[in-house]
C-alpha cells in the first residue's frame, strides 16, 4: 500500500497523459496548421477580430455537435439533424409572432419542439429497435414535410424574438459574442455530464459493449431514449440561435449543418462505433472544420471547389482517424 | 478393430489456445464403412479434434492422414474438398433461401456465371434421396420446415459434397426420439455405402445403438478405443472420470436450518421448451450447484432468474415473497439483490476499454450516486476497498481492464457486483479459462461470502468444482432437473452418469422401455 501511495502522483501525471487522445492532439494540431496556411492567403487571418468571429461562427455548429457526440458515443446516429435545426428556427420565430408571451416562450418552444422529435427517435431505437440510421432519416423527412407544410414553402415571415438575437449577436462580454458564451456553458455542462453522472457514464457503458451495460442493470433504452431526445433539444437550440443570428428563419437553413457536426465529432476522436471520445475533441474539431470552411472561402474558390475540397479532407481524415484501434 | 489400412488417421495432435491445453498429442483411426463414436466430458477435447479435422483450426503439432497420405486443411472448404465434411452442432442453415440454395451454398452449378437453377435442383434432389428425404421440396424454404426436418437438409447438404468422412457433432441434440430414428436409419445405409462416420454425442444409449466403435477422451488426449458393446456404461463413466489434479477447497461448513424462508425459490419455473419444471430452494448461506453437460439449460436458468429471458412460466419467490424479475435493472433492485456473474467476461462481463474504474462502478452507481450525480470520492473510497479485498492485481483503477490478466478481469467481473452488495449470487461458470492460483481465491471468496450470509448459485462445467465448492448440486438435462445431490452424494460418478440420463450406469431410457 505504502508503495502506491509514494507513486499516486506519477500515475496520475501518467493518467493525464494517457488522458489526451492522439486524435485530439492531431486536430489541434491542423488547428494550428489551417491557421498558418490561411495567414499565408490574408493577413487579416490571425488578427483577433477574425478569429473571434470564426469563434462565433463555430459556436452554432458547437451546440449541434454536443447532441451529436452523445448519440454517437451509443454507437447510434442522429440524421434528423437538418430539419430539427430548421423546425426549432422556425417554431421559435412562430412563437415570437405572438405578442409578449409569445416572445417570451420563443427560446422553450423551438428547443421543446426539437426534443420531441428527439423523443420520437430515441423511442424508436431503443423501444422500438429500429435503426438509429433509418428513424432518424424518417423523422428528418416528417419533420421537412411539417416545416414545409407550415410555411406553404415559402421563407416564413416572422422574426427572431430579441432575446434570441441578443443571444446570438449580443455582447455581455465586450468583444465576445453571446453564443460563445452559450457553447461554452453547453460544453462545461457536457463535460460535467459526461464525466460525473451517472448518465454519462452509462452511455461510455453502452457505446462499448450494450450488452454487458445491460447485464450490469443499466437501463439501457432509457439511457439511450434520453440522448436522444437531448440530441434533438441541442439541434433545436442550434437552430434558435442561428435564427437569432440571421434574424429570422430560412427554408433548409439546418442542412449546412448534418455533415459537419458528425464529421466534427468524430475528427476530435470520437469512435464512430461509439463508446470512447472526449468533448475537448469535439471543441477541436468542431473549430477546425469551421476554419476549414472559411479558408476555403478565402482562397476564393468557387463553390463546386470548395465543396470537392471540402468534403476530400473529411473523407481522409476520416480514413485516418478511423482506423485507429479499431 | 480391423487390421485394415485406417481411411483417416491422426497422429499427435496438439491445440493450444493461451496457456490451455486444448488437445495434447491425441490420436485417431477412423475406417471406412464403420460408425466411431467419440466420448469424452466437456473440455476433453472432442470439439477440438473436429476443429482441426476440418480445417477450422491448424493444429500446433502432429500430422493427419488421409487415404495415406499426410494432408494439411487451411480452411473448411479444402478440407471438405478432400472429403471430410461436419454436421455443427448448430444448424447453419440460412432461414430465408430455400432447400437447393442452402444445399448448394457454398459452390452453386454455374452456367455462363449464373447460377443453373435446373442443375442445382436435380443435385440438391439427389442428395436429398440419400440423405432419406425424398419427400423435402427443394424449393421450400427453409424456415418454413420444422426442426427436424432442417436437420436431414443439413446432412443432404453436407452429402452434396460427396464426403468419405462425414461427422456429425451433436447432430441429433435438438431432434426428438422419433427424429432421431428417422435420422438413424440414414446414418446406418450411409455405413453401408462405406462411409466413414465419426459420431460424436452424450447420449449414452444413442452410442449404444449406433456405434461400431468407441473412443473416449479426456484431458486432451485418447484414452481408450474399443468395440462398442464390450464395455459398461459404468466402465465407459470410469474411463471419462479421472483426472491428474484436484484443488484445495476450502471447508464446509454445517449449515443448521433456521427456519427462515428460502432467499430464493422457483417453483415450476419454465421458458419454452428450454425450461422445463424447474423448482428448487437456496438459502442463505448456502451454495447450490449447477451440472450437467453444456448446453442443457443452465445458463438460460440463469438468464431467467435474472429477468433476461421473457415470456417465462412459473414461479420466483425472495425470502418467501412472489416477486416478477421482467428486468436485470429488477433484479438487482434492493428488494431483490440479485447479481449476475456472466458467461463471457469479454462481451458479457465487461467492458473491455474502459478503466477498472468504470468497470467496477457500472452495476453499482446507485451506491455512490445521489440524484445520477457521482460522489467522486465515495466512488473511489469504494473502488479501492473492493480492489484490495479482491486483490485485483492493477497498477491503477484507471487502467483499462483489457490491460489485465484473464485471472484478474474475471476478479473485475465478481467485484463490480460485489459493489452493489448482492444477497443472491448466480454465476456462470466463473472459473472458466483463468489459473489455478486464481481459481482458488474464487472458491475461498465464494464460501466467505456464503458464511457472511450471501445465498449462492454457482453453475460450473469442472466437475471439481461442484464437489469441492457446493453443498448441494443439481444436475440438469434436457432443461429440466435431472437430480439433486447433496453432502457425501455428491461425487464425480454421480455426477457423470446423472449429467448422462443414467443411473449409475444403468440407462435411463432402457429402463424406461
Amino acid at each position: 500500500m505504502s508503495e502506491a501511495t509514494a507513486s499516486q502522483p506519477a500515475q496520475r501525471g501518467v493518467a493525464m497523459l494517457r488522458r489526451i487522445d492522439p486524435a485530439v492532439a492531431a486536430s489541434f494540431g491542423c488547428i494550428l496548421l489551417l491557421l498558418l496556411v490561411g495567414s499565408l492567403y490574408s493577413r487579416s487571418f490571425l488578427s483577433p477580430d477574425y478569429l473571434l468571429q470564426q469563434l462565433k461562427v463555430a459556436s452554432f455548429l458547437g451546440v449541434i455537435a454536443t447532441g451529436m457526440m452523445l448519440v454517437i458515443l451509443l454507437g447510434q446516429i442522429d440524421l434528423s439533424v437538418p430539419w430539427v435545426v430548421t423546425a426549432g428556427a422556425m417554431m421559435a420565430c412562430a412563437a415570437a409572432a405572438h405578442g409578449t408571451t409569445g416572445a417570451i416562450l420563443a427560446i422553450p418552444c423551438g428547443i421543446l419542439c426539437g426534443a420531441a422529435i428527439g423523443l420520437l427517435n430515441g423511442i424508436g431505437v431503443a423501444y422500438l429497435r429500429i435503426p438509429s440510421m433509418i428513424i432518424t432519416l424518417a423523422t428528418n423527412a416528417v419533420a421537412q414535410g411539417l416545416m414545409v407544410a407550415y410555411t406553404g414553402g415559402f421563407a416564413p415571415q416572422d422574426s427572431a424574438s430579441k432575446a434570441m438575437r441578443y443571444l446570438a449577436t449580443g455582447n455581455v462580454v465586450p468583444g465576445l459574442s453571446n453564443a460563445v458564451l452559450v457553447w461554452a456553458i453547453i460544453g462545461g455542462a457536457a463535460i460535467w455530464l459526461l464525466s460525473r453522472t451517472t448518465f454519462g457514464r452509462a452511455i461510455y457503458a453502452i457505446g462499448n459493449r450494450e450488452r454487458a451495460a445491460y447485464l450490469s442493470g443499466i437501463d439501457t433504452r432509457r439511457v439511450t431514449m434520453l440522448a436522444f431526445a437531448l440530441s434533438g433539444a441541442l439541434s433545436a437550440f442550434g437552430g434558435v440561435l442561428l435564427a437569432g443570428y440571421a434574424s429570422k428563419a430560412a427554408q433548409s437553413m439546418g442542412d449546412a449543418y448534418l455533415l459537419p457536426s458528425i464529421a466534427a465529432v468524430v475528427l476530435g476522436g470520437t469512435h464512430i462505433l461509439g463508446g470512447r471520445g472526449s468533448y475537448l475533441g469535439t471543441i477541436a474539431g468542431v473549430i477546425l472544420i469551421t476554419l476549414l470552411q472559411s479558408i476555403l472561402s478565402v482562397m476564393q474558390i468557387s463553390e463546386a471547389g470548395r465543396q470537392l475540397i471540402y468534403g476530400a479532407v473529411i473523407i481522409l481524415m476520416l480514413l485516418i482517424y478511423g482506423r485507429q484501434k479499431a | 478393430m480391423s487390421a485394415a489400412e485406417p481411411l483417416f488417421r491422426a497422429e499427435g495432435l496438439s491445440k493450444r489456445y493461451g496457456g490451455v491445453i486444448a488437445l495434447d498429442r491425441a490420436d485417431l483411426e477412423v475406417h471406412p464403412g464403420r460408425i466411431h463414436a467419440i466420448l469424452g466430458e466437456n473440455g476433453a477435447g472432442k470439439s477440438t479434434l473436429i476443429k482441426l479435422m476440418v480445417g477450422v483450426v491448424a493444429p500446433d503439432e502432429g500430422r493427419m492422414m488421409l487415404g495415406g497420405r499426410e494432408v494439411t486443411f487451411s480452411n473448411p472448404s479444402a478440407a471438405n474438398d478432400a472429403g471430410v465434411v461436419c454436421i455443427f452442432q448448430e444448424l447453419s442453415l440460412i432461414p430465408d433461401l430455400s432447400v437447393a440454395d442452402n444445399i448448394m451454398i457454398s459452390r452453386p452449378p454455374t452456367r455462363l456465371g449464373l447460377i443453373d437453377r435446373q442443375a442445382q435442383r436435380r443435385i440438391a434432389e439427389e442428395a436429398l434421396e440419400r440423405a432419406g428425404a425424398g419427400d423435402i421440396h427443394p424449393r421450400a424454404l427453409v424456415k418454413d420446415l420444422p426442426l427436424s426436418r432442417r436437420q436431414m437438409v443439413e446432412i443432404a447438404k453436407a452429402l452434396s459434397r460427396r464426403p468419405k468422412i462425414l461427422i456429425l457433432d451433436e447432430a441429433t441434440s435438438a431432434l426428438t426420439a422419433s427424429d432421431v430414428t428417422k435420422v438413424f436409419e440414414v446414418l446406418k445405409r450411409l455405413r453401408s455405402e462405406g462411409l466413414a462416420l465419426l459420431y460424436i454425442s452424450h447420449r449414452m444409449h444413442e452410442i449404444a445403438e449406433l456405434a461400431d466403435d468407441c473412443s473416449v477422451f479426456r484431458n486432451g488426449r485418447r484414452i481408450s478405443t474399443f468395440a462398442a458393446g464390450t464395455k459398461t456404461d459404468a466402465e465407459v463413466i470410469e474411463l471419462m472420470i479421472g483426472r491428474e489434479y484436484k484443488h484445495a477447497f476450502p471447508d464446509k461448513p454445517v449449515r443448521e436450518p433456521d427456519g427462515r424462508p428460502p432467499a430464493l425459490q422457483c417453483r415450476k419455473l419454465g421458458w419454452g421448451d428450454r425450461l422445463r419444471d424447474i423448482s428448487f430452494s437456496l438459502h442463505a448461506r448456502e451454495i447450490i450447484g449447477l451440472g450437467g453437460l453444456d448446453g442443457q439449460g443452465q445458463r438460460e436458468l440463469l438468464l431467467a432468474l435474472f429477468g433476461v429471458l421473457s415470456d417465462i412460466s412459473g414461479d420466483i419467490f425472495i425470502d418467501g415473497d412472489k416477486v416478477v424479475i421482467d428486468s436485470p435493472v429488477a433484479a438487482k433492485s434492493d428488494r431483490i439483490g440479485l447479481a449476475l456473474i456472466p458467461e463471457d467476461r469479454k462481451t458479457e462481463g465487461l467492458m473491455l476499454p474502459m478503466s477498472v474504474r468504470d468497470n467496477l462502478s457500472a452495476a453499482a452507481f446507485d451506491r455512490f450516486a445521489q440524484f445520477g450525480i457521482i460522489d467522486r470520492q465515495q466512488q473511489s473510497a469504494l473502488i479501492d476497498d473492493m480492489i484490495r479485498l479482491i486483490e485485483i492485481k492493477t497498477a491503477s483503477p484507471d487502467l483499462p481492464v483489457s490491460a489485465l490478466s484473464g485471472g484478474n478481469q474475471q476478479k473485475v467481473v465478481i467485484a463490480k457486483w460485489l459493489m452493489n452488495k448482492p444477497r443472491i449470487i448466480l454465476l456462470n461458470d466463473p472459473t472458466r479459462g483463468i489459473d489455478v492460483g486464481t481459481k482458488q481465491e474464487i472458491y475461498r471468496l465464494l464460501r466467505r461470502l456464503a458464511d457472511e450470509g450471501a445465498a449462492i448459485l454457482l453453475y460450473s462445467t469442472d466437475y471439481d468444482e461442484l464437489i469441492g465448492c457446493c453443498d448441494r448440486v443439481l444436475v440438469m438435462y434436457d432443461g429440466a432437473i435431472r437430480r439433486e445431490l447433496a453432502g457425501a452424494e455428491i461425487t464425480e460418478r454421480a455426477l457423470v452418469s446423472s449429467a448422462l440420463n443414467v443411473d449409475d450406469g444403468e440407462p435411463a431410457e432402457a429402463s424406461a422401455q
